[in-house]
């Protein structure tokens, strides 16, 4: 049994690829693969919905999209996680923060010179 | 009267409020061993805590016995107190709960919303990142050359596309073997007191320099032990060009701690072409004694009956 974190994973995969509104009726046949029941499929969709990453229109039956292409989502992902505010600089490490660019030519120079 | 130990717990509490993390944070030792720098400032910052509590204590329990203990004894046993008490007994003895609430209550909100945040990164981020050829890493599409982890019970090591495509194979592989250092050495664990004291103590100069000092301690260490993994000719320049292509280009993505970053990354990267001799074995077991001695001597004020 797949954990939940891997099915969103797929669902929002799959989402991406379609390319535009889906039901959750065509999402499962797209799943076939997996064998999911149809309830299965709306849980993820609500869990999604839920975390802001996908829309539901009001169609019948309803349709749904991705809220943001992988790439808007990915540079939005990028933003909240490394944007920096009190305790957020503990929560992960990153290899090396950005400088700026009379920093950066600084550091060329010192990797020429070395 | 000030009891003796009050005086000297309060004068070793302003010692470490300013002069001691100062000469620290300026020393030039710490970064040709980061290990034993980062056992002094976590000796420094619990011997400061332990100092100012322990002076106002001794303090404001003073009219009940001339030392902590004999206080103690009697506060708990009921016993009256020998001298009358006064408001300024009183004003420390708040001032101590105060401050022990607000140091504690800090660390472990702090601890709370971390974990918090950590969590939410790590959903929101396993809903787009996809596996790379590093095993233990994912892969995160974005052009910005990019590397962190999200430490905790589910570790999670994330290169942007950018970063696989700007550096050759051993340049990330050093990005990679610097990212593991922190996780299995669990780094963040030495970093969240100093991010909960400096969010405590904002008027305190010396909360934030000890918090910058040991996050560029960190990065070091998270070097070296890379440097260690590396295969190939020359291991440093590998890692000094993969921390230059990293900072000069995230051009799009927010810094990092600004403040701080772009004098450590410099320090990084000239220790890493030009390594400083390791610290002599005298030097360093003299560094680790003072560290030791630093907790010892407020326990032993703190602990020991006044003999003054």
């Amino acid at each position: 049994m797949a954990s939940m974190g891997e099915l969103e994973r797929t669902v929002m995969d799959r989402l991406w690829a379609a390319g535009g509104p889906v039901s959750a009726a065509d999402l499962r046949e797209r799943l076939a693969d997996r064998g999911l029941a149809l309830t299965t499929v709306h849980t993820v969709l609500t869990r999604l919905e839920s975390k802001g990453m996908v829309l539901k229109d009001d169609g019948r039956p309803r349709r749904f999209r991705p809220r943001a292409t992988r790439e808007e989502h990915a540079a939005e992902l990028m933003h909240e996680v490394l944007g920096t505010s009190g305790d957020r600089q503990a929560v992960l490490a990153r290899f090396v923060g950005g400088v700026d660019a009379e920093e950066a030519r600084l550091l060329r120079e010192l990797l020429a010179g070395g | 009267m000030l009891p003796a130990t009050a005086a000297a717990l309060a004068a070793l509490a302003a010692l470490l409020a300013w002069p001691v993390p100062a000469a620290l944070g300026r020393a030039r030792w710490p970064g040709r061993d980061p290990v034993v720098a980062l056992v002094c400032w976590q000796a420094l910052g619990l011997a400061g805590g332990l100092s100012i509590i322990g002076a106002l204590l001794v303090h404001g329990l003073a009219p009940w016995g001339r030392s902590l203990p004999a206080a103690a004894a009697a506060v708990l046993t009921g016993r009256p107190a020998a001298d009358p008490v006064r408001g300024h007994h009183w004003v420390a003895l708040t001032l101590a709960a105060v401050l022990a609430a607000e140091l504690t209550g800090v660390l472990a909100l702090s601890w709370l919303r971390t974990a918090r945040a950590r969590r939410r990164h790590r959903e929101l981020l396993e809903l787009v990142v996809r596996p790379s050829d590093v095993p233990d890493a994912r892969l995160l599409e974005h052009p910005a050359p990019v590397a962190f982890c999200i430490p905790g019970a589910r570790p999670l090591l994330v290169l942007s596309s950018g970063m696989v495509a700007e550096l050759d194979e051993r340049q990330l592989r050093a990005v990679v073997e610097h990212e593991r250092a922190h996780l299995r050495e669990r780094h963040h664990l030495y970093l969240l007191p100093f991010v909960a004291w400096e969010a405590a103590l904002p008027v305190l100069p010396a909360a934030a320099r000890a918090h910058a000092a040991v996050r560029t301690l960190v990065e070091m260490r998270a070097d070296d032990v890379a440097l260690g993994a590396l295969p190939g000719p020359a291991p440093r320049r590998t890692l000094a060009e993969a921390i230059v292509v990293a900072a000069g280009g995230a051009g799009g993505v927010p810094g990092g701690a600004l403040a701080v970053t772009g004098g450590a990354v410099r320090q990084r990267v000239v220790r890493l072409l030009d390594p400083p001799s390791p610290l002599p074995a005298a030097a360093r077991w003299t560094a680790l004694a003072a560290a030791a001695l630093l907790l010892a001597v407020p326990t032993a004020l703190l602990l020991l009956p006044a003999a003054l």
